[in-house]
């Protein structure tokens, strides 16, 4: 019997949300990270977002049950070696990325794809870490990854056709849209969106509206799911500060400067659900609290 | 001629081996849990013991590949190699309106199945993976798709378009295509044969009562109506699918809470109907013993399943101008009486009564279970679909060139 021909190394946000898509889908896969403990958390959170996806009857007990039996939580690089399919979703640090793909790589078959779920770094210099840089492809998804039916198939500088085709076919496989993206910083997604949210902290900065009324004149206005304030609050405010800083950093142009309210909440610690308060207030669930309208004057006092 | 007959599940494979010239089966198994732990074949060759091989099971391949082996096995196989194997029959739960027969698998057709997946998206992937898989195991057999909606292609303009802009019809195929018509077909043909009556002369109304439900209207041996529609989701209440319901429910539902178009799909395929009123189950043996040890969830969702269905039975009577043969089949029709007596108890006024002791015992066999005064008589007929798709499957082969393109 064959062995899961995926393996996604890194059982963090990213791999659990990429292990649960595939599994979705119908194919087994191994979920490696460092320790079996990480690998099995990574299982175990896997569960707890498909029981919020039961909750809001998108699965079923029954689909529960077969997803997870597709998931198999390791520490062991052995199973590297029948794989066809390798996914990197280590945490965003170049240095850990060159030590991970160092030990990996060596286990890996020759003909292996080799697919970076980087956001931020550049897969370029990510696959000059690598023996075999032309079969390395960035996929980017979006959390929650089976639900977001979106992947950029991003080709680095060396980047082969084929290894763009093969991750694209894997995009096809995961029932996603893709879009082909010449590696640049930010691709489409974060580079539009991370300056709209900015823009969203200036009106706000500037008094012109109130935090609700942003998000609710862009969500009626443009039929967006989600408002662009409460957006950065999911995406975490260090996350979209990091992102401003980088883009500035990379593209030199003062429209990526990060707003000063920005700043001031990730210094604050503020920094959306994860810490329960960023532009509106949450529980320990990441259950939105309802703003009073006292918060949204104090808001203005405070940035005034 | 020897035909393979599979009806591919997402984590199950159900086969016949079925010899043509006699019509019966040599063997028929189920290959269940494939891709879980516990994956297992049960295989039952006629006239010998049944076998239940566990075996870890990765896919579809896999699954299929043991399913041949079984049926070659020197101890509890049928046949000596895979070469005895004439021809497999798949059964397929859609053919858009492009199939309005069973035909030949070519790669033309598996492209009009893969734009078929969102017309059934329960049944569609693991039917066309099936498809495939089985093509990798057994290489040399000619294929060929026998489709849940090709019966129902004599439906009138009436009965299959919907009062939406015409548009629709014409811009997406937007239909009643109904399902089952295998089923339907071969249920019908069976109780007229059994009442003397001429199936192409009869109004003959089919209840197809399984995990999936459906009835269907048949006039001189033509399907004029069906209740499942555009997708297999309208019409009866069904184990975990609602059935009819008011669409602007769904629209309301998916607004107050949010849910995005998937979730507002799996909400009404796969979180509703027996299952999603009783809270118990989708199947109706647990929900009549449910209802029977009082509970009353279980007593509603019962109610709701048998109103529906006799109302659709009277509409249907209607639409024919009068019926000849009632007919339940399937899982609920073939084994729960207590569902039938439920709703034939007002249909006397269509000449429908029931004899309840011949109605209690039964089960699983083709039976009249209609009382001496009814005028129309009822039937009880286990569905054989394998057979149906058997026989079409060597139709098929017998008729076809390899080469004819199918569309």
């Amino acid at each position: 019997m064959p062995n899961p021909a995926i393996v996604i190394v890194g059982a963090g946000a990213m791999g659990q949300g990429l292990a649960e898509a595939i599994a979705t889908q119908g194919s087994e896969l191994y979920l490696l990270d460092q320790s079996t403990d990480k690998a099995e958390l990574g299982k175990q959170r896997i569960a707890e977002s498909i029981d919020r996806e039961i909750r809001r009857w998108g699965l079923t007990k029954s689909d529960k049950k077969a997803i997870l039996a597709r998931i198999h939580p390791t520490a062991e690089y052995e199973v590297l070696k029948e794989a066809d399919t390798v996914f990197e979703s280590i945490p965003e640090n170049l240095d850990a990325k060159r030590r991970m793909l160092a030990e990996v790589e060596p286990y890996c078959r020759p003909d292996a794809l080799i697919v970076s779920t980087t956001g931020t770094l550049s897969i370029t210099r990510i696959a000059r870490y690598t023996l075999r840089p032309e079969r390395l492809v960035g996929m980017h998804f979006l959390n929650p990854v089976s639900q977001i039916p979106l992947a950029e198939v991003v080709r680095g500088r060396e980047t082969s056709d084929s290894a763009f085709k093969r991750a694209v076919a894997f995009a096809r496989s995961l029932d996603k849209q893709w879009i082909e993206v010449n590696e640049y910083p930010g691709y489409v997604t974060t580079r539009i969106i991370v300056p709209m949210i900015n823009e969203a902290m200036h009106v706000l900065m500037e008094g012109v509206a109130s935090a609700e009324d942003i998000d609710k004149a862009m969500k009626l206005g443009f039929g967006f799911h989600v408002g662009p304030l409460a957006l950065a609050d999911m995406m975490g405010l260090d996350v979209v500060n990091h992102w401003m800083n980088n883009l500035l950093a990379e593209l030199a142009d003062h429209k990526y400067n990060p707003a000063p309210i920005l700043r001031r909440k990730v210094l604050a610690g503020e920094l959306g659900v994860k810490t329960g308060r960023g532009f509106f207030d949450y529980d320990e669930r990441g259950n939105r609290q309802l703003v009073t309208i006292q918060d949204t004057d104090l808001e203005r006092e405070v940035v005034a | 001629m020897r035909i393979l007959v599979l009806n591919c599940g997402s984590s199950s494979v159900k086969y016949q081996f079925i010899n043509t010239d006699t019509g019966s089966a040599l063997a028929k198994g189920t290959v269940q849990r494939i891709a879980m732990a516990g994956a297992s074949i049960t295989h039952k060759p006629t006239g010998k013991d049944t076998v239940v091989i566990e075996s870890e099971l990765l896919d579809h391949t896999a699954a299929i590949d043991l399913v041949v082996k079984t049926l070659s096995h020197s101890d509890h196989g049928v046949i000596s190699s895979m070469d005895e194997i004439d021809a497999v029959g798949h059964r397929i739960a859609h053919g858009g309106e492009t199939f309005t027969d069973s035909a030949l698998v070519t790669p033309s057709m598996m492209t009009v199945l893969h734009d078929c997946i969102e017309l059934a998206p329960l049944h569609m992937p693991a039917m066309i993976r099936g498809i495939k898989a089985c093509q990798r195991v057994l290489s040399d057999q000619p294929h060929v798709s026998v489709f849940d909606t090709s019966f129902h292609h004599t439906l009138p303009a009436q009965a299959y378009v919907y009062p939406l802009p015409y548009i629709f019809y014409d811009e997406y195929r937007i239909r009643r295509y109904g399902f089952h018509g295998t089923s339907h077909k071969y249920v019908a043909q069976r109780a007229a044969l059994l009442t003397g009556k001429p199936f192409d002369q009869s109004r003959i109304i089919t209840c197809h009562l399984g995990n999936g439900a459906s009835i269907t209207a048949i006039k001189d041996g033509q399907s004029i109506d069906t209740s499942m529609g555009f997708t297999p989701l309208e019409g009866l209440m069904m184990g975990t699918r609602s059935g009819d319901v008011d669409p602007a429910i769904i629209l309301y539902i998916m607004d107050k809470e949010e849910l995005s178009r998937r979730e507002g799909n799996s909400l009404m395929n796969k979180h509703s109907g027996l299952a999603g009123v009783s809270g118990i189950s989708a199947d109706m043996r647990d929900v009549v013993e449910a209802m029977e040890s009082g509970n009353e969830r279980a007593k509603l969702a019962f109610d709701i399943y048998c109103y529906r269905l006799t109302k659709y039975i009277g509409s249907y009577a209607a639409a024919l101008g009068g019926l000849d043969i009632l007919v339940f089949t399937a899982g609920v029709g073939e084994n729960s009486p207590q569902a039938r007596t439920r709703v034939c108890s007002t249909l006397g006024f269509l000449g429908v009564e029931l004899d309840e002791s011949l109605n209690q015992k039964t089960r699983a066999v083709e039976a009249e279970i209609s009382s001496a005064a009814a005028t129309v008589p009822t039937c009880v007929i286990p569905t054989n679909e394998e057979l149906v798709i058997a026989q079409e499957t060597e139709r098929v082969v017998n008729s076809e060139q390899p080469q004819t393109a199918v569309r």
